[in-house]
């Protein structure tokens, strides 16, 4: 307790507790004192009258965002090497058939997760319907995985675990999605 | 009353998923200010608290599908927009809260007293100087007057712990405000 500390049962009347005439006498300026305090604060209701229109255009440009596939010469992907976060241990296995005219590739996605009950995939090819792309167990315990056929371009994903967490995958590169989280990017 | 069925929240949800999407707006103007408020206070700012909330409802109709209960699709939202405003608190913390505070103060009271107006503002920016989180029980209690209950019910915390925050933040806010005097 330091000299700027409220006394105990200040804090009561503050909570709503007690009232001033219950305070002993000796207390009832420094209860004065918090309770002016609480005639400051600000209950002005605050509106957002513009907001509709800004999350209706928002998400239509969101809807209508995908459209910029490059055409871009596929290249053929590698095994990205394991990397531990946390629980989740994510690697992209993604193989393309180098064809310069090929407007698709295929791609594996893996995730090591083995504490998962359900893993999908969520990304712009699926308008990040987290129900679409379901990861399924491999052989291997703990190991999920989905092939995918995409258009070639640069599209951006996570992994979903259990319906709640989303996982960046830590071998691919990263931008942020605006919303504090990240997404992986892919590039075809 | 008329014979029409009131869509509840869980209703328009289901329809949202099942591939109407124009009814999202049925719920971003039926929830778009309830806690206009709470953001904008935890926030310091009125502009930072609509960029926060507009956030909110396109990361709520992106992550819809994991609504686990569509009827309370608004204690869902608020726990979004608050994740939200913790996050964006974290990253500006270092920026300009005694502007931001400022800011707040004057737009809204600009025809209040000038005393109150000043203790408004002394009282907003020792607001912004407590964590997040005992600045969101402050706000909660005091600004939008819920009761300890309900405030846990909503934070999915205890009422013990809640009281040990606001208690901290009572003290720290009288530091600041005698800090000020």
């Amino acid at each position: 307790m330091t000299m700027s500390d409220f006394h105990p049962q200040v804090k009561q009347l503050l909570d709503g507790e007690l009232s001033l005439a219950d305070l002993p006498s000796a207390l009832r300026a420094e209860g004065e004192e918090a309770l002016r305090m609480l005639t400051a604060v600000d209950r002005e209701p605050v509106t957002f009258p513009g907001l509709d229109t800004r999350v209706r255009a928002e998400l239509r440009r969101r809807r209508e965002a995908p459209g910029f596939w490059r055409r871009l010469r596929l290249r053929p992907w590698t095994l990205v090497p394991a990397f531990a976060a946390g629980a989740a241990l994510a690697l992209l296995l993604s193989r393309s058939v180098p064809t310069p005219q090929a407007t698709t590739a295929t791609v594996r996605f893996v995730l090591f997760a083995p504490d998962a009950q359900q893993v999908a995939l969520a990304g712009t090819f699926n308008q990040w319907d987290t129900a679409a792309t379901p990861l399924l167990r491999t052989g291997t315990p703990g190991v999920w995985a989905a092939t995918l056929t995409l258009p070639a371009g640069q599209h951006q994903y996570a992994f979903v675990v259990d319906g709640a967490r989303w996982i960046a995958d830590p071998a691919a590169p990263a931008v942020d999605d605006g919303f504090g989280r990240q997404n992986s990017v892919l590039s075809l | 009353m008329s014979g029409r069925e009131v869509a509840t929240d869980g209703h328009v949800v289901r329809a949202i998923l099942a591939g109407d999407t124009e009814r999202y707006g049925e719920l971003v103007t039926k929830y778009r200010d309830r806690y206009a408020r709470y953001a904008s206070r935890m926030l310091g700012s009125a502009d930072a608290a609509e960029d926060a909330v507009q956030d909110a409802f396109v990361r709520a109709y992106d992550q819809l599908a994991q609504c686990r209960d569509p009827d309370n699709f608004v204690g869902w939202f608020f726990l979004i927009l608050r994740n939200r405003c913790f996050a964006e608190r974290r990253r500006s913390k270092d920026v300009a809260p005694l502007e931001a505070a400022g800011a707040v103060a004057a737009a809204e009271k600009s025809d209040a007293p000038v005393e109150m107006a000043e203790r408004r503002r002394a009282l907003q920016h020792a607001l912004l100087e407590l964590t997040a989180e005992q600045r969101e029980v402050f706000v909660l209690k005091h600004v939008e007057g819920l009761s300890y209950g309900e405030i846990a019910e909503r934070l999915k915390t205890s009422v013990a712990s809640l009281k040990m925050r606001m208690h901290r933040a009572y003290d720290r806010l009288r530091e600041q405000l005698r800090g000020r005097a």
